[in-house]
This record gives C-alpha cells, structure tokens and sequence, in this order.
C-alpha cells in the first residue's frame, strides 16, 4: 500500500473495524488439504470474564472421504483436539456428534461425511480485563480415510476479543446449533439388554414406539468389541416397544451397554440418542415380524378369538338368537342364513381393510378400529345398540311376526344375516384379540393385495364358528325344540345390548365432554319414543298407527339433527403440549405479529416420535415454558395428524415433506428462524434470547 | 491347584479335539476365537512357495496382517518396533508370517518380488510374507486393521488376537508409552502362561478386501 495513502487507508480500517468485525474472526485460519479443510471455529464472537463458551473442531471433508466417531468401527481413529489456552482457562472434553454408518467391504465404521463440528466447551478466568484478547491455540491430530487412510495434523490459533458481556457470532452459532442438533440426547426411554452366546439384543420400552411409527433403527456401540459393527441390526417394533437385535463381537463384556442409537421415524427424520442399558437376560422381541402365511393364521386365530371379546358380545346375543330361530328349521335355510352371516362379516372386513388402505395413501394415519375417533359414529351405534335392545325387548317388532329376528339385522331373509354380520365387525374393532395386533402390524408393511388378505383371514375367522353352521347343518340339530324358551332368550338379551350402548356413551365421554352425553342420551331418548311409537303404530291401525308412525319419524329426525352438534362438541380438553399452545392459523400468526409480539409455531402429529420427544425434552421443560412468557412469545401448534391442507402448505414453503417443523418469528415481522428437527433445550432458549433481542433493539442498530 | 489341573485338561483336549476338526467341514466364515482351533489357510508366500497352517504345527506361530502403505503400518516399521519384534520372535523359535492382505490395484498390494524387497529395504525379519490378494486369509480371520496381529499355539489352538498395542495413533512416539498388548502376549505364550489379555482392540486402517466371490 502506497505510504502516502496511509491516513485514509487507516481511517477506511478504523471504521471497518468499528462498523464490523474483521470477517469471521471466530474461525482459525483453515488447514487444507485434497481431502479435508479444517479449522477451529468459535461460537463467540467476544467473550467474557469467567462466562463458559463453545469452541468447534470443524472439519469440511471433500465427497468419498470420511473422519471418525469416538468408536471408529472396524478402522480408523477418531480425532484429537489439544487446547493451548491462557492460564486459569479450563477446557472440557470433544464432544462427538452422532455418526453414520459406513460400510467398507465386509466391515464398518462409524464416522462423519461431507462436514461435522465437533464442540469443546472453554471456560475463561473470571480475572480476564475486557478489552484485551484471548488467545487459543489448538493443536489437531485426525486420521481421514477413502480407501486409503491419511492422518493429518495441524497447529490453529484464534484471537477473541475479551469484553464485559459474551457476543454470539451470527456466523457461526448455526454450525454450532447444527452442531448440537447432531448431538445425541439422552434416552427418554427405558432400555435393557442381553446377551446369550453369539446373539443378543437391545430393546427400548416407551409408548411412542409403534410399528407405524419406526422407519428404521441402528445402535452405534460406545466401546469396540462388544458389538460386531458390521452385523445387521433386526428391528422390530412392538405397541410399546423397540427391540434391536445385536450380534456378540470378541471383545469382553463390560456390565452395561453404552451406545447411540439412531431412530429413523415414519416423517423420515432421524434422531439420535445416548443409550445404557443394563445386561440382563436377551430381551424378547414384542411381536416378531410375520410372513404372509404366518400373518393370514394369526389373523384367523385373531378373528375367532374376536367372538369371544366384550365389544362383539351384543351382537353375538342378536346371533344367538338368530340361531335359536333356526332350531327347528330346514337345512336349506340354516345353511343359506350362515353363509349369509359370513358373507357380512367377510366382506365388512374386506371393505374395512381397503378403506384403511385408501386412507392410508391419501396420507392420512388410520389405525384399527378408526371409526370410532368419530363422536357421530359412536353415538350412532349406542343409538342403534338402544333400538336393537329395545326390540329384543318387545318394544316394537321388525319383519313378519313369525321371524325371531333381532332389530335391524333380522327382516327374516338372507339380507337381515348379511347385516347382522356387517354390524359385528363394526362394532367389533376397538376390541383387539390376542394375535391380531401382530397381524395387522404385518399386515400394513405388506403389499396392498397382501394386506386384503390378512383382513379376508380375520374375517374368515370371525364367521368361522357360523361358517360351520352353513358346512355341516344338521349341528342346528343340537339345538333344543323351538319353543317359549326363545322368547325368554330373546327378552334375557335384549340387556347386553343396552349394556353395550352404556358402554359408547362411556366412549363419548371421552371425546365430547358432558355436552356430548347429553346430546347422546337426549337422542337416546327420542330414539325410544320412536320405538315405543312404532310399537303403538304396530298394535293399533288406522289413524292412531299413522300418527304414532308420523311421531316415530319426527323423533328419529330429531336424533339425527342432534348428530352434527356432536362434531361440535369434539373440542374436548387434550393433554396440552408444548405448554399452552392455541391452534396454528397464518391469520392468527400474522395478528400476533401486527400486535408486536414473537411467535413460536409448533408443527406436530400424533404419530410423529420425533415431535413428541422434542416436546418432550425440549418445549415443555420449565425453563423453556418460562423463556416462552417472559419473552412475551405465543405458541402456536399445528396438528398435521390427519394431514392438514394449510399445514401442508407451510411445510412445503419451507421446504420440508413433514413435521416436526419449527418456526420463530420474531416481533418485527420478517422471515421467521427455522429451528433444526432435533431440539434440545439450550437451541430453543438460545433461538428465544436471539429473537426477543432483536426485538427489544432500536430498528436500525445492527443485531446479531 | 484344581484350576491349573482343569486348564491341562482342557489343553489335553483341545489337544485331542485338533487332531479331529481338520477332518471335519469348517463354517466359511465362522469368525475365529481365543481357544479354538485357529483358521486354515493356504497361500503362496514372496518365493511362490505354498504354505498352508498345518505346516507350522509343533510351533508357535504370529500372523501380522500388513499394508505397507498404510500410516499406521508404517508407524512400526518407520519406528523399527516391528522389526525388533520380528527379531524377536524368530528369534525364541516363533513363526512369523506377515500377512499381504490388499487384494491387486488397492493399496498395500505387492508382488512376491515386491514383498522380497520390501523386506530386504526395511530390514523385516518375518519368515515369511504370505499373498493373499482373494482375501482368503482375512475371512477366514475376520481381520479389520492393518496392523493385527494372531498367536496361535504349537497344537494350531488360537491364542491371542487383537493389536500390536494400546494407543491408537499413528504417531512413533506413542510406541514407547503405549501398553505392548501383542509382545506381553507373545512372552506369555513363550513362557508357557496362559495369554493375560487374549483378546485386544486393533487399530489402524481397515484391511483391504476382494470382492467375495
């Protein structure tokens, strides 16, 4: 630089220096080679007497190549970071981020692609003067691999200026909040583990696992030789459970299984987790992964045991009585009415099974026995149960006098049976028989046409009892002689059927509140004025019979129009997560923001193990809740269980296919801070200081 | 007392049993461990010479699983550790044969002429350097680093499989402060005693591998 310029060229530096800080002086001079760049980066911009903050080993390694975790797997050597820092400066320990697999021949290691920090927490002196500089030296030693393995090294300073309160640097927190994103959390979930002779196993317990809910599973072992690294990890999820099978490696076993385990959720989004469990007996896989053939028998199994679960028992009572009127009757006809029953109840499953499957493709989560989430449906069926009941009972008649039918499923013919049957699996699925959750379960991984098969099984199974009847009819031969005992029969069963419409307003209670009951067994009521009006139309004639009839109708219309206040009443008080949120709109964020207030927006599902670990762990803790208030920052929470067309939408903006989403806006408006998928307290409280710091400034003075 | 009259009898056993287990049909790719039979083998070594495990038997044997390239072979030859070792060994009667395990066009491959210059220009001591491009040896021994080392008993029984010692670096000078995990097992073996840590971490590059076929 010419001398004579030297003034101006000083003032232009001075005012460099005062406008903005030399560019990234919180990162070391790079170290490069053809495989790797590497610097020491920190997350302060300035740093302040005895406050603690995070230095990085950042290492950007170039495609093909790889660096290694603290276990490096089958090779390899995880890296070392020496830290020269002024005296009464203490140092903690690398932290590693979880790492992936890499496979390599017949072996594997565990390691890092494309870029990784790995954090060091530094803590100052509290005797540093503001004002003058911390220097750090950092002394790297890390072995890089393709095919071929390249230990580099290198010596990295880093000047910070020390000043009264700690600065962030902009440039640099994202890597570290990426960086602490990696990171692997603390397990929420109880685990154990086992070994016998070469195998064993790992399983997690929680009630976030479900075989819907779990994509894919790896456990990365703490220490070598206790695992074989290269072996393939079976995953099976159970309701409840998540169970890793382990091959034994030749090293000795230490007392408790230390680890990483990576769970890949249905969203696709995997989180990591610290994991230690201790060595006891193996651990049982939950429901063991079924073939086509194996799942088919479970679920014929699962269907005849179904007749003997509380939820079919009502029907199984109009059954009864169904079969008693057959005593007596013609082969013909009893094997016409059985082949009728099984007809409805297999075709009822298959229908159920292709509409779970049609949903499931619209990308809506539908689970056994979905129907009943719908308050309409519910109390639709504790009405029907009533009027079914209230036949049984006497009140009113059905069909031709001569038919022991029972309400709806009995007009005598062949129909009557097919409904009944169609009327059992309805009602039947909230019931769950042994060996049926691990038929289903196996049956939504498998191919659609396979899927339908399962169902036909369970269906097959469910009629089977009946199915006999229509194979061999002279069994109706066993049945004692028609008689007046039918009658009794019929009156006898006419009380499991109101027992079971108890039983769906005891349901609806836990959807709709007290205002849904209310409206249940207000129009239980009509439905039994209807009832004992068309009981009054049958015995009389004329114009009394056409005026009971006419009230008959006026009542069920009645009923029916108090069906849609139902859905309103659906509001019920859920669990509240991530504190107390209000439901998500654009409308409602932008108003928020119009009145000069942050807001948090928390995009969920039900299904999502990932959501619900964040929420966990990460938004519902007291210091995260209190951050939330004294910030003045509003909660909102999008519920994308059942999919959501607006939710979607958001989520598709920001680039993303599912939830968890988060977003911070800030009070000034603008574009709001995407917080990583992998939360953990300090990222959220780090994200709500930097927000309502921006917020609380002078528009115009430079924020960070 | 009764421990070391049991640990005969086992050795008298596993004495009996090895006279018995090469006629019998071996798992292919069974990983090898302490107490057993150690793994069969037959490979040409640096003079085209072909050599197979049974050979050796009467003897104390080493594998060295070797990539000449590799930093952290290089650690202990550049050092001399691993010569001083070979010396050793041959020395007190040992068989060493140093496994040339990177399959043709990878790292590490060598041609027998290769391997005897190798040799002659690091002044190795190994009996021999066998070649084993299809990665026969290394399945068969489950090998993951170069180096790794085996001892295998005079009755063919494995020994001690791991590392050469306990800090994983490729810097010489943590040779002398690292625990010698490979020699201590090796004076064990020669002394008789039973091997005090049989099993131990290996490090280095991973080995080299043929597509299986």
């Amino acid at each position: 630089m010419p001398w004579r310029h030297a003034p101006l060229a000083y003032l232009a530096g001075l005012l460099a220096i005062l406008s903005a800080p030399p560019a990234l002086a919180q990162e070391s001079a790079p170290f490069t080679s053809p495989q790797t760049t590497v610097t020491v980066v920190s997350e302060a911009q300035a740093i302040a007497p005895g406050q603690p903050f995070r230095l990085g080993l950042r290492q950007r390694i170039a495609s093909g190549w790889h660096t290694y975790w603290s276990n490096p797997g089958d090779a390899g050597e995880p890296p070392q970071l020496t830290l020269g820092l002024p005296e009464g400066a203490k140092a903690g320990e690398l932290v590693f981020p979880a790492p992936e697999r890499i496979p390599y021949g017949p072996l594997v290691n565990f390691g890092y692609e494309n870029e990784v920090v790995f954090p060091i927490s530094v803590t100052p002196p509290a005797t540093l003067v503001p004002g003058q500089t911390f220097s750090v030296k950092a002394d790297g030693y890390w072995l890089v691999c393709a095919e071929i393995c390249i230990p580099e090294e290198a010596s990295f300073t880093l000047d910070l200026p020390i000043e009264a309160t700690p600065r962030l640097s902009p440039d640099t927190a994202p890597m570290f909040a990426a960086a602490e994103a990696a990171l692997p959390r603390p397990s929420p979930w109880p685990a154990t583990a086992g070994f016998a002779g070469e195998a064993g196993a790992l399983q997690l317990a929680g009630d976030t696992f479900s075989p819907a809910s779990v994509e894919e599973a790896f456990f990365f072992p703490a220490e070598w030789g206790v695992v074989e690294n290269a072996a393939p990890q079976e995953l099976t999820v159970g309701p409840g459970t998540l169970t890793l099978s382990l091959a034994r490696a030749k090293g000795e076993l230490p007392e408790r299984l230390d680890g990483v385990i990576a769970i890949t959720d249905q969203a696709g989004s995997r989180s990591t987790y610290t994991v230690s469990a201790p060595l006891g007996p193996v651990p049982a896989a939950a429901s063991p992964a079924l073939g086509l053939w194996q799942a088919a028998l479970f679920a014929l199994a699962g269907g005849l045991l179904l007749n003997l679960m509380p939820c079919v028992f009502p029907i199984l009572a109009m059954k009864a009585v169904g079969i008693a009127g057959l005593s007596g009757a013609e082969r013909r006809t009893i094997r016409g009415h059985a082949v009728s029953y099984t007809g409805g109840v297999v075709l009822s499953f298959l229908a159920l099974g292709g509409l779970l499957l049609a949903l499931k493709a619209g990308g809506m989560v539908a689970g056994w026995g979905f129907q009943f989430t719908s308050p309409i449906f519910v109390a639709a069926m504790s009405w029907l149960m009533l009027a079914v009941g209230l036949n049984l009972s006497g009140v009113y008649a059905v069909g031709g006098p001569a038919s022991s039918g029972s309400g709806l499923a009995a007009k005598g013919g062949h129909a009557g049976s097919f409904a009944t049957g169609a009327l059992a699996v309805l009602v039947a699925t909230p019931c769950t028989a042994p060996f049926m959750a691990a038929a289903i379960g196996a049956a939504f991984a498998m191919p659609p046409a396979a899927t339908l098969a399962v169902f036909l099984a369970m269906g097959i199974g469910m009629a089977l009892p009946y199915a006999l009847l229509a194979l061999f009819p002279h069994l109706a031969r066993l049945l004692p002689r028609p008689g007046s005992w039918m009658e009794r029969l019929k009156q006898f069963l006419a009380f499991p059927m109101y027992g079971a419409a108890i039983w769906l307003v005891w349901v609806l209670t836990m959807q709709t509140g007290a205002d849904g009951v209310l409206l249940a067994l207000g129009g239980g009521l009509l439905i039994a004025f209807a009832a004992w009006a068309i009981g009054a139309a049958q015995a009389g004639s004329g114009r009394t019979g056409l005026l009971a009839k006419a009230a008959a109708g006026l009542a069920v219309l009645g009923a029916l129009a108090l069906l849609p206040q139902l859905q309103g009443a659906t509001a019920a008080p859920r669990i509240p997560v991530a504190g107390a949120a209000e439901p998500w709109s654009a409308a409602r964020v932008s108003e928020l923001q119009a009145k000069g207030q942050p807001v948090f927006v928390n995009m969920t599902a039900a299904w999502c193990i990932t959501c619900k670990v964040n929420e966990r762990i990460a938004l519902d803790t007291d210091a995260v809740q209190a951050a939330f208030r004294a910030g003045n920052v509003a909660l909102l929470e999008g519920d994308w269980t059942n999919g959501d067309p607006a939710i979607s939408a958001l989520l598709k903006s920001q680039g993303r296919e599912g939830v968890p989403l988060y977003l911070l806006y800030s009070a000034s408006g603008g574009t709001p801070t995407v917080l990583p998928q992998i939360l953990t307290e300090n990222i959220v409280l780090q994200a709500i200081e930097a927000t309502t710091r921006t917020a609380a400034r002078v528009p115009g003075q430079r924020s960070s | 007392m009764t421990a070391a009259i049991t640990r005969r009898l086992a050795l008298r056993s596993a004495l009996l049993a090895s006279a018995v287990v090469p006629l019998l049909p071996r798992l292919a790719h069974a990983a090898p461990s302490v107490g057993s039979p150690a793994p069969g083998f037959e490979l040409p070594d640096q003079d085209g010479a072909i050599h197979r495990l049974a050979d050796f038997r009467g003897r104390i044997m080493v594998l060295e699983w070797t990539n000449h390239e590799c930093p952290y072979v290089r650690k202990h030859y550049g050092s001399g550790n691993m010569q001083a070792l070979q010396a050793e060994a041959t020395g007190s009667g040992i068989v060493w044969l140093s496994m040339a395990s990177s399959p043709e066009g990878m790292q590490g491959h060598v041609t027998g002429t290769e391997a005897r210059e190798l040799t002659a220009s690091r002044g190795a001591r190994p009996t021999a350097v066998l070649l084993d491009p299809q990665s026969q040896a290394s399945r068969a021994y489950a090998a993951t680093t170069t180096p790794e080392m085996f001892i295998i008993g005079p009755d063919g029984t494995l020994l001690y499989m791991g590392g050469i010692d306990s800090i994983r670096s490729t810097r010489p000078a943590d040779i002398a402060k690292a625990e010698p995990y490979f020699r201590n097992a090796m004076l064990d073996v020669l002394a008789g005693r039973p091997v005090a840590k049989a099993v131990t971490q290996p490090y280095g590059c991973a080995v080299k591998y043929a597509p299986s076929a």
